[in-house]
This record gives C-alpha cells, structure tokens and sequence, in this order.
C-alpha cells in the first residue's frame, strides 16, 4: 500500500517517513486521534466548560496508569471479554449454520422467519430484566444477553448471502453433473463468505453493546458496571476511560475481521489494492 | 463413411405457462435435429427462438415438455459439456481450478482434477495464466478458461451458449478463429448457439436457423466452405451468399407485413 503513494517532494521530512512507514490509513489514522486528543485536552484547559464533567485526556491518562498498575482494571477487562465472547461465539455457531438452513430450504425459512422477525423487533434491554431473572446475576446471564444481540445479524446476512447466490453460478454444478452437496460447498458457501463476514462484523458490534447494556442495568464486576460506578461517584476521568476500553476493544475486534476478510477472499479486486 | 450421431432430438417441445395471464407459451415447438459426430453445428435465430432453451435441454438443465434427446454415450467422462455466456466462471476460484472443476463435479479427486485441467488450460493459451483469478482476466481470456473447462471433461458434445456475445468485435473474430484451432485439435462434436449470422457461417459445418413465437427450425443449411477456414474467408463471395440467404430467412421475420410467415 505505502509502496504505491506517490512520494512527495519533501520527502525526509519525519512525517513523510513515518506515513511511509506506517502507511497511510494508520498514519491519518493517528492524525484524527491527535486532533481530537489535542482540542479536548486545550479546550479544556481553556475552562470552556466543566471538567468534572468532561475530564480531558491528561487525567483520564493518569488514572489509566493507576488502574493499570494496581490492576484494578483487569477483573472488568477479563470478565467483559469472557461474556462477549462466549456469548458471540455460540451466536456465530448457531446463527451461521441456521442462516444457512434458512436460506437454503424454504420450508424453514417459512418455519423460522415469522418468530426471528418477532423476536428481532423486541428490544433486547426489555429482555433483560427476564434474563436475569432466569440466569442469575453471573456471566450467563450477560452472555445470553450478547448472544441475542449478536444472533439476529448473523442470521440475517447469513440468510441474505444465500439468497444472493447467483443462479448461474449454481447451474454450472448442475450443468456438469455435481451433486447439490458439492454445489453447497463450492458455490453457496464461499459466495454468501462476504456476507458471513459482514454478519460476523456487525454481529460483534451489537454484542459489544450488548455487554455494557447487561452490565449497567445488573452487574457487580466487568467494564459495563464499571463505567456506571464511577460515573455515580462523578469519578468522570474513570468513567471515560472505561468507555475509551471500549471503543479499543471494538477498534480491535473490526481489525481482526478486516484481517479474517482478506485471509479468505484474495479472489474479491475491492479488498487488496 | 459411416458417422455415427451425437445426437438426436425427436420432436423436442418446451411449453411454459405464463403467471399472470396463465396463458401456454411455446419455447419450442417440435424441433428435430440430427448432429453427426464431430460436425459443428450452430444454431441461429433472434431472441426469443428457443437456442438457448433446446441447448440447457440437450444439457439437463431444463426438462422439455414433449419429445426426446439422445445423446451418443462415449466411454468415459460425460455425454455432453456447457460452454456458458460471459461471466460463468467462479470469482473465487483460480483459472485453474475454474477449468478443474467440470473434473471435481465428475467425481475426481480436487488435486487429481487440477492436474487433468492443465494440458487444456495450454490448449485454450492460458498457460502461466493457471494462478489468476477471474477478475484478472480480461473478457476473452475468461472465455477460454469457460472454453478449457467444458474440454476437460472430455464429453462428446460441447454445447456453446453465446460464448463470445459479450466481447468486442475484434477480440470475437480472434475468439472465433481460435475455437476452429482448438475444435481441431480436441475433435470434437460442437453445437453451438449464436444470434450473430457471421459467426455461425464461419465456424459452422451446418447452419440450423430458427425462428420466434413459437420458437421453430424454419432451415437447416449446410456450409459448404473449405476448412480449415481464416477470417480472411469472411471477405469472399461465397460466404457473403451465405450470409445473405440467412438474413433474409431471419429478416422476414422482423417485417410487420401481415401474413408473411418465412418457412
């Protein structure tokens, strides 16, 4: 990528060599964060507005170290990524395979799509209240949570993907005398992948949502209850940096995707130039 | 010499019924046609004169609704192979394992398949060319792996479906010239499916023309032009004659004239 931008003429300057060496879309990137870090961080210092309210960078830095290296952060951290995990993993179990079967027999699809819809249009913060009911206050609970938050979209494009199967693709299977399961594996899967991954993305946003939701309305430990107690003690420096993990972890989890996407489709000319 | 045929259809019928109007449509009314073994015969007609519908038949993709096919039986490998339009092959597969694939749906081994696709990913002139992906291609290029995967299987009849309709004129007349080349070198039996007069004269050995609503053979004409044949043929007399009688069997049907029924 770096290797085919164009070199500037101030070429040796630090940020040339940088961007070269970064590449670019980290280098703006960081450029974007830089900015927003410095007009916060100078806005405030200004006294523009409050700064128990907003805190600025400066100090959610200082209390980030602390927590860091009295490890107080780590129980939350750990316990979050075992709820989105456990809970998007079984979503992508079941929601794959089920998009599959849905998009594939007609009959399920008639069978399932009436109650998905249903249960889709429910809000999963009402369901809540339910969950814990059923599964206590512990992990379970908030992976059932993520799980339904997650589930829906990766039955959707999954199901979606299957649709969009283009149809002369599947007659040339027919066409040479291969079986419905070759068609499935050879055609069907790797053209509905796209999709697939775009469920898997959109899917792991959702569930991320759904752990913080399930943690501020019930919770004792994990990055959702956190945020909700020290902005309750107006400790806004810890709030925002719990909310900073947040957004790092959905940063990393799309870059894993993004890196998942190329690793299996070298065949799409949009994803690799 | 005695030639035995590749195929033979009886009668072969395709009726549709339309979802609105509920109303019979005829694809195809009737159609016989005798292909001898190694003969090129194309099929020639407008849109909507059932070449396409009569070849997914011969092919298994379609069911017809009265009449019969036969397909001469060889001993290995299948009966019958499709030549698709543009765009047929998978985007994430290599040229390789595009042409392999005919091989993989037959039952062979994917390692197995990709090494019997190779001498006819040379045939076609796509050696070094095995590791591209479609996308990489350019339209003819994609149209001789298109080509390379219906050989490899190595069935009797090839059966063409408008295969160079989406490319431009100049790399269509090339296309056309390296499908007599290559239809030499692998004897092969060919129908093919064409709505351009010019190409179905220059490759064929004989000429089915076809007519729309009902979709019908209205003349079987034998080309009687010296093989092997170079584009240069295109420019003589003789082929222009051609030309000039199957446009008129084909041009009477577009005059509004009431009554006048070319047959």
């Amino acid at each position: 990528m770096a290797a085919t931008t164009p070199l500037p003429r101030a070429a040796g300057s630090p940020f040339t060599w940088l961007r070269a060496a970064i590449g670019e879309r980290l280098f703006y990137g960081l450029i974007g964060l830089v900015v927003v870090v410095v007009a916060w961080e100078s806005t405030a210092r200004m006294g523009l507005y409050k700064q128990t309210l907003m805190s600025m960078p400066s100090s959610i830095l200082r209390v980030a170290m602390e927590d860091v290296t009295n490890g107080s952060i780590w129980p939350h951290i750990w316990v979050s990524s075992q709820e989105f995990a456990i809970g998007f993993v079984v979503s992508l179990v079941i929601g794959i395979p089920l998009g599959l079967a849905i998009g594939l027999f007609r009959r399920v699809d008639y069978l399932l799509s009436g109650l998905l819809a249903g249960l889709n249009a429910t809000p999963n913060v009402a369901l809540i209240p339910l969950i814990i009911l059923i599964f206590g206050l512990g992990i379970e609970a908030k992976a059932v949570v993520v799980f339904l938050s997650a589930f829906f979209a990766v039955v959707v494009t999954t199901f979606s993907g299957v649709q969009s199967t283009a149809r002369r693709h599947l007659d040339i299977t027919r066409s040479f005398g291969g079986s419905p399961w070759l068609g499935f594996r050879t055609v069907v899967l790797p053209s509905t992948l796209p999709f697939i991954i775009s469920g898997i993305r959109i899917g792991a946003g959702r569930a991320l949502v759904g752990v913080v939701s399930a943690e501020i309305l019930s919770a004792n430990v994990g990055l959702g209850f956190y945020i909700a107690l020290k902005a309750q003690f107006l400790d806004v420096a810890r709030a925002m940096f719990g909310i900073i993990i947040f957004g790092f972890l959905g940063l990393v989890i799309g870059e894993g995707v993004r890196a998942i996407e190329r690793r299996f489709e070298v065949w799409r000319p949009d994803l690799h130039h | 010499m005695e030639r035995h045929l590749a195929l033979s259809a009886r009668g072969v019928q395709m009726e549709y019924r339309d979802r609105q109007s509920g109303r019979r449509l005829l694809a195809l009314e009737n159609v016989d046609l005798e292909v001898p073994d190694g003969a090129f015969v194309s099929l020639l007609g407008p849109s909507g004169c059932g070449k396409s519908t009569f070849l997914k038949i011969v092919n298994g993709l379609l069911r017809q609704t009265a009449g019969e096919i036969k397909l001469h039986r060889v001993a290995k490998g299948r009966e019958d192979a499709m030549v698709f339009q543009d765009a047929s092959l998978f985007p994430w597969y290599t040229v390789t394992d595009n042409v392999a694939y005919g091989l993989v749906c037959a039952g062979a081994s994917r390692s197995a398949a990709r090494e019997r696709a190779q001498p006819y990913i040379d045939l076609v002139g796509l050696k070094g060319f095995g590791d591209k992906y479609p996308y990489q291609l350019s339209g003819g290029m994609q149209q001789r792996a298109n080509l390379a995967r219906a050989l490899a299987v190595d069935a009797a009849i090839l059966l063409m479906d408008e295969p160079f309709a989406s490319l431009d004129a100049q790399t269509r007349e090339l296309m056309q010239a390296e499908l007599l080349r290559i239809w030499n070198a692998a004897r092969k039996t060919v129908l093919f499916v064409t709505h351009q007069i010019d190409e179905a004269v220059f490759l064929s050995d004989r000429v089915i023309v076809m007519a729309a609503r009902p979709g019908r053979v209205i003349a079987d004409i034998t080309i009687e032009i010296p093989r092997p044949r170079t584009l240069e043929v295109k420019r003589t007399p003789k082929f222009q004659e051609y030309e000039e009688q199957i446009w008129k069997l084909i041009g009477g049907q577009y005059e509004p004239a009431a009554g006048a029924t070319a047959s």
